[in-house]
């Protein structure tokens, strides 16, 4: 296969001016990342800055509540309170061997902006964050986080002021400063090879899972489910485990209001294959190829685009896609509160929710393990809005 | 009439070309023709025609917004195609490339698409997210159907990368001058004068050079450092845009702005000459 292709999906459908900076992200990452140095820097920043690894919980009352064996992997606890950090050092260091001085990305729910600037100050390097003018609004307790850090954090106005606006601007600005500037993206998603180099380095989740596991239970969990748009967190927790068949992967994306009338962001429920962002992925748009805004409550998830890779393995049925709508969501971080006193993302609270609605089907002993992708503090208005009003 | 018949025709008659971009449907499809047959009667040689696109990443806010409004007034790629067909119907034979993101044939399907738009009277294609890297589909489909391949060279195209495009480009190459988006500028940087003489040294094929190209001056400059032709886009969109409710009032300016590009055009080109 070609290389950054999966299947169908993937490639490089960018820019001719981006092209030669591809051809070189690429060779720094092969270069620099396989060496004992990076790895050992990496490591080191990993342990004593993120706080991994993680701990795999045993989720007792949850467990009970669902009828089967759940272990939750703690990523709510890497500093800054999600995932995001992983890849965000990772491409920091990758930064600084490239010998670029700046960051730039975007951010939807604000935690991979934040993890930018976190990784971005560690390293020396001068962060700039794109965001939707909606996702300001609705994340503002991160917009200010990231600004306190010292990010410049730059409206995006442009359609509708979410996450796919502030890709598209994010990398019309890349064109023009692409020498000095490295585009940190936090997601599996965009020109090969960003699905990669995010996926190598959040695939860090699912090296401790395999290990904790083994030594808590002495076997492979039954199943691993994560929730997911570009599938960053996702395919970081099951890709120490796609070669075994015995262990079944759920991905769970935002259902939104309803499956009908643009009121979602189920790309594998109402999208198709199409091109958006340098790469061919299953995409929500019209019958003329026009890509549609999505739409669900978790800023994070709202994306139309599904990363090739997860497209690649939903397409091949390796990983099985479910979605969750908006009021199960909310309902699943109150069974959460409640159950382990833990208050999760919106996004996390998505794969809390496919646990919730599929109860029944679990069997007694089966042995599941939720990817607790992040910590909800940055959606307490909303949820607060959600159940009290006002 | 076909690509390089005009571009015969522009060397006998000592000019350079001018390549307008106009994206059809803003504010509406009856504008778009009447701009076109305005950009034509004022001196246009080829006509730059663009498909709306959704996310189209390689623009600036100008041509955002052209997209934006193109798409909320209904426009959609059929109709562009029957546009193509109504600008021939009108009588205008200039050379026609349309211009459009990869998921529009992508979708339709690269072959089907190619065969539409030249059946409608194109002669060629720019998809500018679609590098020589994943061209192969978009070339072999292009030879069928008789669509030249239009690439584009950066001021960031290494040495090997212009090899591999001269090797494969048909039509004419589309020199971006500077590293960003369309849109109007003020100056053009020398690196565009860099560039231009860095891909002279690899091939024959006419150069069009693009991206902030707004006034004879530019286009002046550009065409004597050797380049065959310049694009400008975003700079009449800017004209119209100031009246969207009546856009035809603006088309006196229009036709002015373009006459005085061309003459841009034609002054280089006798410069460059040494004449």
């Amino acid at each position: 296969m070609k290389k950054g292709k999966f299947g169908k999906y993937g490639g490089q459908f960018v820019n001719e001016i981006l092209m030669p900076i591809l051809i070189e992200l690429e060779a720094a990452f092969e270069k620099h990342y396989p060496t004992s140095e990076f790895q050992e820097k990496l490591g080191g920043l990993l342990r004593d800055y993120a706080g991994r690894p993680t701990p795999l919980y045993y989720a007792r009352n949850f467990s009970k509540l669902v009828g089967c064996q759940v272990y939750l992997k703690r990523e709510d606890l890497v500093c800054g309170g999600s995932h995001k950090l992983n890849n965000a050092l990772g491409q920091a260091l990758l930064t600084k061997e490239m010998g670029k001085s700046r960051l730039i990305t975007e951010t939807a729910a604000g935690q991979h902006g934040l993890a930018t600037v976190m990784a971005g100050n560690v390293c020396g390097l001068e962060t700039e964050v794109f965001m939707g003018v909606k996702d300001m609004k609705r994340q503002a307790s991160n917009v200010k986080r990231m600004k306190l850090l010292g990010a410049k954090v730059t409206p995006v106005d442009i359609g509708m002021g979410v996450l796919k606006d502030a890709v598209s601007d994010t990398l019309r600005k890349w064109t023009a400063c692409s020498q000095t500037t490295h585009y940190l993206m936090g997601s599996t998603v965009g020109p090969h090879p960003y699905p990669e180099i995010v996926a190598t380095f959040q695939s860090v989740i699912g090296t401790e899972i395999k290990e904790q596991i083994l030594k808590k239970e002495d076997r492979p969990p039954d199943k691993i489910v994560a929730c997911g748009s570009g599938g960053s967190n996702a395919l970081g927790a099951f890709r120490a485990f796609i070669d075994n068949e015995d262990v079944k992967l759920v991905f769970v994306e935002g259902g939104g209001e309803s499956l009908e009338a643009d009121n979602s962001a189920a790309a594998f429920q109402v999208g198709k294959p199409g091109i958006l962002h340098g790469a061919v992925m299953q995409v929500l748009q019209d019958e003329h190829g026009q890509i549609k805004p999505s739409k669900t409550r978790a800023a994070g998830l709202n994306y139309p685009g599904r990363g090739p890779e997860i497209s690649a393995l939903c397409e091949s049925g390796r990983v099985k896609a479910y979605y969750a709508f908006d009021k199960e969501v909310f309902e699943a971080v109150k069974v959460m509160c409640r159950t382990e006193g833990l208050i999760p993302a919106l996004e996390t609270a998505h794969a809390i929710s496919y646990m919730i609605k599929h109860k029944e089907e679990f069997e007694k002993g089966e042995l599941v393990v939720l990817n607790y992708s992040g910590r909800g503090d940055k959606d307490l208005d909303a949820i607060m809005r959600y159940f009290h009003g006002a | 009439m076909e690509l390089e018949e005009k571009f015969q025709e522009l060397k006998m008659k000592r000019e350079g070309a001018h390549m307008p971009h106009v994206y059809y449907g803003d504010p509406n499809e009856d504008f778009s023709l009447k701009l076109i047959e305005t950009l034509t009667a004022n001196g246009a040689d080829i006509i730059e025609f663009g498909i709306p696109f959704s996310d189209p990443t390689a623009d600036g806010p100008t041509f955002q917004a052209v997209c934006e409004r193109a798409l909320e007034n209904g426009v959609t790629p059929p109709k562009c195609i029957q546009g193509i067909r109504k600008v021939r119907e009108k009588g205008i034979e200039n050379p026609i490339v349309v211009t459009t993101y990869y998921n529009i044939p992508y979708v339709m399907g690269i072959g089907a698409f190619l065969n539409e738009i030249k059946e409608a009277g194109a002669q060629a294609i720019i998809v500018p997210n679609v590098p020589v890297e994943e061209a192969d589909v978009l070339l072999a489909e292009g030879k069928k159907s008789g669509i030249h391949t239009i690439f584009q060279i950066a001021p960031t195209t290494t040495e090997d990368r212009l090899k591999k495009i001269a090797d494969i480009a048909s039509g004419f190459l589309y020199i971006i001058n500077v590293e960003g988006v369309t849109g109007a500028r003020e100056s053009l940087a020398d690196s565009t004068l860099k560039l231009v003489q860095r891909v002279r040294r690899h091939t024959n094929m006419p150069l069009l050079a693009g991206f902030g190209i707004s006034n004879r001056q530019q286009a002046s400059a550009v065409v004597a450092t050797g380049a065959d032709g310049v694009i400008a886009g975003s700079a009449y969109a800017k004209v119209y845009e100031k009246n969207l409710e009546k856009p035809e009032e603006t088309l006196p300016e229009i036709a002015r702005l373009a006459a005085q590009i061309k003459q841009g055009c034609i002054e280089g080109y006798r410069r460059r000459q040494g004449n």
